[in-house]
């Protein structure tokens, strides 16, 4: 499991690391074709304000969907560059992932702000979305 | 030696104190100072049509104000708008005018109520533009481009992060303006100010002059130098043309104020182009540009003009028996048909549907057969290959000039794979074929291949909508389109509403699998698994051997969180595929495998691989009972 993934007080972490788990055991051939379909590095910034008092804390995980095809903790490691930053609350993460919440009305109403190649955003859904029924 | 000094010397010290000549100056020659400084007073705000050229120092008032209040750029445009009163001794006198442009302002004020009182007949739009030309003319460039935004915000929902930066963009245009005025003032003052006398015999012919330099206006900062070529009117002269107007027994001209409006309405199209932080959003919004085309290690998914995705060729299965000549028979694709009717299994349907197309058997027009192979695949849960089919059948399909055949299939192929644009490039070319008189604009379908997949959704549900209640009107319930309409809800992730579209559907052709599978996801995917099982128990009656149902009623168990009997299903999915052909799908071991990571059994995942033979009964000793 991804335990390094993990960081204590966000919803989101756990949902990432297992979005990570699952990139992790990926055959060869289902991670190119995903790394096809995205072709992307995202670099996630998750929000969380911090109990009562207003102070922020921030979590970042890079989805690497470009090169590696892996789930890491911080921003993009050195020799890959974040295509896009999206920076959203930790509730925001959580329904974006569970499906009650798409992207595109996550941007619309101001929950998802996005850094660099906004259209990459728009691929985020999919990469997010766990196990979801087929047409 | 300090200003007060200097401002409140006494006169007769006016030879040493130049300061108080310009006092003087500007106290008594009052208009000109304005022209200079400040360009047009306020005072000739009725003669203005949509461009404010008004106070260009009370609009630098009210810029300066409203940046301050915004804070946004106030301290970076207020000092550029200074600098333009080419004398910073004048700024004490500037502050004095602005004082009286204050008054002046209430003056056209109360002449704005009186122009929105002789417009009763006009258009209802009209009171307010002269109003607002009147009593907020410094505001209005500077609210048109605020109000707009705010306009785009409803209208667009696009610019939630753009707030600030419009603000800031905004700083520079409007400082250019400042320049400009400031410029034009300096250097055209006298040509303008002889021109303006000229011109202004009667209120009406200065209006419609006005109105001729307007409608040439693109920019608004040529609108704005423009306009205050015109608009060199002394306090005096308000004063007269005030009591003219007050006096005249003609209302301002109906078709003055109408023009004024147009023009209003120009200039603030005009503006919306220039003040293009929004469009440039927008832009790159619909840009679709992003990087498709960048290849890194793997080339990514390469889509071709239209927005469709480059697949690779069908992959024929290389050991399909119905090809061995002695085991063939007269027709595998009626074979194909016969098995798939009799509820047998998908595999085997595939394999005799490629051997029908290899031995060229390729059923009408010579797409049926690629169509099928496809849509069993699909249904096979083999993605790929049936998209790659599918693909074909509908080239094939388009050359035979076939109704749209297939093309729905291929739509929902694209978005299972998250193409997302792909499917609505596939739905609208379904739509122009099967409603050719349904009017789809030139730009649309240009955008189509180009825009984000956000854009493109927006504009192909609005079509189908269209259709839709085209039909509704009619009386007509064409299954087709509701399908087409569930479909793009669903991808857009409402899936009540996709549901409703797919239930319509179902109310046409109960005997539908593949629409109660499709119910059966857009409930699933929508929170609601129960009913998503029962619907998908209706596909699996009418269709024992769906794969893909099987396959969505264990995605359907995990969401429940019944992860054993998820595991289950994808299982005995697999155990379908094993015994027919043995091909199984990449998608059911992947799916399998979290179901597993999620039971915590990590180590029946690393079984979960296609590449290792036999293990399928390695779960059944495990536990699993399939």
């Amino acid at each position: 499991m991804a335990d390094d993934l993990k960081v204590a007080g966000f919803k989101s972490s756990e949902l990432i690391s297992s979005l990570g788990a699952v990139f992790e055991s990926f055959s060869p051939t289902e991670k190119t074709s995903q790394i096809k379909k995205t072709n992307g590095v995202f670099e996630i910034v998750v929000k969380k304000p911090q109990g009562p008092s207003p102070a922020v804390q921030e979590a970042i995980w890079t989805i690497d969907l470009k090169k590696a095809g892996k789930v890491t903790k911080g921003k993009a490691p050195t020799g890959t560059k974040a295509d896009v930053t999206i920076t959203m609350d930790d509730e925001t993460f959580v329904d974006l992932a569970s499906g009650k919440l798409n992207g595109q009305k996550a941007f619309m109403s101001g929950k998802l702000k996005t850094k660099g190649n906004i259209m990459l955003a728009t691929k985020l859904d999919g990469v997010l979305k766990g196990a979801k029924a087929k047409l | 030696m300090s200003f007060q000094s200097l401002i409140s010397g006494s006169e007769c010290t006016v030879p040493a104190n130049p300061l108080s000549q310009v006092l003087k100056h500007t106290e008594s020659d009052r208009s000109i100072q304005q022209d200079r400084f400040a360009g047009p007073s306020s005072s000739r705000l009725h003669h203005l049509p949509g461009t404010s050229s008004s106070a260009a120092t009370g609009q630098d008032i009210a810029l300066a104000r409203q940046f301050f209040e915004a804070s946004h750029g106030g301290p970076a445009f207020v000092p550029s708008a200074i600098p333009e009163l080419s004398n910073s001794q004048m700024k004490d006198a500037w502050i004095v005018e602005q004082q009286q442009h204050m008054r002046v302002l209430e003056s056209t004020k109360s002449q704005s109520q009186w122009a929105a009182e002789f417009d009763g007949n006009a258009q209802t739009s009209l009171p307010q533009q002269p109003q607002s030309m009147h009593s907020d003319p410094q505001q209005m460039p500077s609210y048109m481009p605020v109000g707009m935004y705010g306009d785009y915000m409803p209208r667009n929902n696009l610019f939630a992060m753009g707030g600030p930066p419009l603000m800031q963009t905004h700083t520079p245009l409007i400082a250019d303006l400042g320049k400009g005025k400031g410029k034009s003032r300096e250097a055209d003052f006298e040509a303008a100010f002889a021109q303006i006398a000229a011109s202004f015999p009667s209120q009406e012919t200065t209006a419609s002059r006005i109105v001729e330099v307007d409608d040439g206006v693109t920019d608004i900062g040529d609108g704005l130098k423009s306009t205050t070529l015109q608009d060199h009117t002394t306090e005096p002269d308000f004063r007269r043309v005030w009591d003219h107007l007050q006096n005249s027994d003609a209302p301002p001209p109906a078709e003055d104020l109408e023009k004024w409006a147009t023009d209003f309405q120009q200039l603030m199209d005009a503006q919306r182009q220039e003040l293009n932080y929004g469009n440039a959003m927008q832009e790159a919004w619909e840009s679709g540009v992003g990087d498709f085309t960048d290849s890194l290690g793997d080339p990514p998914m390469r889509f071709d003009n239209d927005g469709l995705p480059i697949l690779q060729e069908y992959i024929f299965e290389t050991n399909n028996k119905y090809l061995d000549p002695s085991n063939s028979t007269s027709s595998p694709l009626s074979d194909a048909k016969a098995l798939l009717e009799q509820n047998g299994a998908l595999s085997e349907a595939s394999l005799l549907l490629e051997a029908a197309i290899q031995k060229g058997d390729l059923g009408d027009g010579g797409y049926e057969a690629w169509i099928l192979l496809g849509e069993t695949k699909n249904m096979d849960e083999h993605e790929e290959a049936g998209m790659r089919a599918l693909s074909e059948g509908v080239k094939r399909a388009e050359a035979a000039g076939a109704l749209g055949a297939g093309m729905m299939s291929l739509a929902i192929s694209y978005t299972n794979e998250s193409m997302d644009r792909a499917c609505h490039v596939m739905l609208l070319r379904w739509l122009r074929v099967r409603f050719p008189d349904f009017p789809v604009s030139e730009e649309t379908v240009k955008s189509m291949s180009t825009h984000s997949s956000w854009d493109t959704h927006t504009k192909i549900t609005d079509l189908f909508l269209g259709v839709a209640r085209q039909q509704h009107s009619e009386g007509i319930v064409d299954s087709d389109v509701q399908i087409g309409l569930g479909v793009l809800y669903y991808t857009h992730g409402e899936y009540v509403l996709a549901k409703d579209c797919f239930e319509s559907a179902l109310s046409q052709r109960p005997g539908d699998y593949l629409l109660w599978n499709r119910l059966g996801s857009s409930l699933s995917n929508g929170n609601k698994p129960e009913e998503a099982l029962g619907a998908y128990r209706e596909a699996l009656q009418i269709r024992p051997t769906y794969t893909r149902a099987i396959y969505n009623v264990g995605v359907a168990c995990l969401n429940i969180g019944a992860h054993k009997e998820a595991a289950e299903h994808f299982l005995s999915a697999l155990a379908l595929q094993e015994q027919t052909s043995g091909e199984t799908s990449e998608q059911l071991w992947f799916t399998l495998r979290r179901a597993l990571i999620t039971m915590d059994r990590a180590d029946l995942a690393d079984h979960a691989k296609r590449e290792l033979k036999g293990n399928l009964d390695y779960f059944r000793r495990e536990g699993f009972d399939f």
